[in-house]
């Protein structure tokens, strides 16, 4: 027989004691990090029904933990009534594939409130082979399923708008067409009608006329265009951005030539995009670096910036520049800058330009001096997804 | 080769337009007589010969508008290309409209031609003239 010495005896003592504390100590934690995650545990003895509910599966029942006997009854109780079979369904497929399950469902707690769970679930079996044991872990998931349902309310609330949007400035656009049509034809009926009749003074008038009536139906245009962005833009797919640019110069080879002006780019990526729109964003920009070179030769140069979630892509040109005050109105529609100078456009080349990049999740902006060039940036995610929930 | 004017029915609800179109035809070579109906219901009375319109001409070509009050293109020109007895006049759809979805559907009812009114008077010229000298010079039209 072997004596345990008094030293040995408190000792033990003293480690029996420590581990109860470390026990003590693991358990609170536990506790916590359930409450905090509002995540509960429980465990059901199968052939019996016998339940062990922790006391933040209670909680999330809408329970004071411990004021109720758990059992498997009371747990399918809970389960709302729409979801019960669901439920069943889970435990019996596991229970036959041998494999965990995780559902969701709803519960309805004892004052009628409906929370969402996430319920995970896990079988052990006896020596027998015989189901024996279902462990799982219980998670409130309220909050996040009621604010995916209010974004996606949002989202549908979105798509409505932006369809009714399309249809009012289709409706604008076409119902303006007609007026002036009359307005520009019989101006010209009276042009030659009167024609030696009427002094120089009246053709003058009638051409300003004339003019303004063509103008407004360039700008009706331009309006549809704009306002079909997101609904008219292709889907997304892989896209060289280095054939975008060369078919854009192609388009625009007349006013290069003409300008005599230079073009240069560094090696551009391939990204998902809508590429009809990414090449009519380097026209925009392109033809705007020539059309306000100011005195000198345009000298044009395309560049890429590779970060960790995007590419940064720019045009850089020699003209006249911007004013840092104006930077942000040169993305408005129909803000024109330079008014002095003889353009042709309607103003709303860089507004689409920049509605372009927002249906592509990235972002615009300008860098400039007055007389030292410009430079434009836009961003695209090197991950793209479609901002405009349309077509 | 045709002794005769030429018969048109211009079915057309703005008096603006119908203006453009007479004026138009009046530059033209080409002997022309123009009705005119001011919407849908008008031209099928017109065309099947109704009432006031026992002894009127059958046209030999319709330009039709598609937007109009009480009936509008688009059901007339169901209507005559339902009808054994108007079937075979050309219909040519003038309108200024130039959405896809109105060419898709003049086609899919049996439109002969569907032409978007340009905005400039001189332009609306060259394409009343060059109707008329398709469908009267260069195309074959059935015999009445």
């Amino acid at each position: 027989m072997t004596t345990i010495s008094r030293d040995e005896l408190v000792r033990e003592i003293e480690e029996r004691k420590r581990a109860q504390a470390a026990l003590q100590r693991s358990h609170e934690m536990l506790q916590v990090a359930e409450e905090n995650a509002h995540l509960g545990s429980w465990e059901m003895d199968i052939p019996t029904g016998d339940s062990t509910w922790s006391n933040e599966f209670y909680r999330i029942c809408g329970l004071e933990p411990g004021s109720v006997e758990p059992t498997a009854e009371l747990g399918f109780q809970i389960i709302h009534p729409d979801d019960r079979e669901s439920a069943n369904e889970a435990v019996q497929e596991s229970i036959k594939n041998r494999e965990p399950y995780s559902i969701e469902k709803r519960i309805v707690r004892p004052d009628g409130e409906v929370r969402y769970v996430r319920s995970r679930g896990e079988i052990s079996f006896d020596d027998a082979g015989n189901p024996k044991t279902l462990r799982g872990s219980f998670m409130d998931i309220t909050e996040q399923v009621l604010a995916h349902m209010k974004l996606e309310a949002i989202s549908t609330e979105l798509m409505r708008s932006n369809e009714e949007l399309e249809q009012f400035a289709y409706v604008a656009s076409h119902d303006l067409q007609e007026p002036l049509r009359m307005i520009t034809s019989y101006l010209q009926i009276l042009q030659r009608q009167y024609k030696g009749q009427l002094d120089e003074e009246a053709d003058e008038f009638i051409h300003y006329a004339v003019d303004g009536a063509v103008r407004m139906k360039r700008l009706i245009n331009d309006l549809l265009v704009y306002s079909r962005v997101g609904t008219r833009g292709e889907p997304f797919a892989s896209t060289d951005l280095e054939q975008c640019l060369k078919d854009s110069l192609h388009d625009l080879h007349f006013i290069i030539e003409e300008s005599k002006a230079t073009i240069t780019h560094d090696p551009l990526p391939t990204i998902v995009a809508d590429s009809g729109q990414l090449t009519q964003i380097f026209q925009n920009l392109i033809s705007n670096a020539i059309k306000f070179r100011g005195e000198g030769l345009s000298c044009i140069h395309v560049g890429a910036v590779e970060n960790a979630n995007e590419w940064q892509i720019y045009v850089r040109d020699n003209g006249i520049g911007i004013a840092p005050q104006f930077f942000d109105r040169a993305f408005v529609i129909f803000e024109r800058l330079h008014t002095d100078i003889e353009t042709s456009g309607t103003g709303i080349g860089l507004a689409m330009c920049k509605k372009i990049i927002v249906r592509h999740g990235g972002s615009m902006w300008v860098e400039s001096e007055p007389g030292e060039g410009a430079t434009f940036y836009f961003t695209i995610s090197k991950v793209c997804g479609d901002n405009y929930d349309g077509d | 080769m045709e002794i005769r004017p030429v018969e048109i029915l211009l079915v057309e609800d703005n008096p603006g337009d119908v203006r453009l179109t007479q004026l138009a035809l009046k530059e033209n070579k080409i002997a022309n007589n123009l009705h005119v109906a001011p919407d849908g219901v008008e031209a099928l009375r017109f065309l099947l010969h109704e009432d006031e319109h026992a002894d009127t001409p059958t046209p030999d070509v319709i330009l039709l508008d598609l937007n109009m009050p009480r009936k509008d293109g688009r059901e007339v020109l169901a209507e005559i290309k339902a009808n054994n007895m108007l079937k075979r006049i050309p219909v040519v759809i003038l309108t200024t409209s130039s959405a896809e979805e109105d060419i898709l559907k003049s086609y899919d009812l049996h439109a002969n031609c569907y032409i978007t009114k340009p905005a400039d008077f001189d332009q609306f010229i060259e394409v009343v003239q060059t109707i008329e000298g398709f469908w009267f010079s260069i195309v074959k039209l059935p015999s009445k």
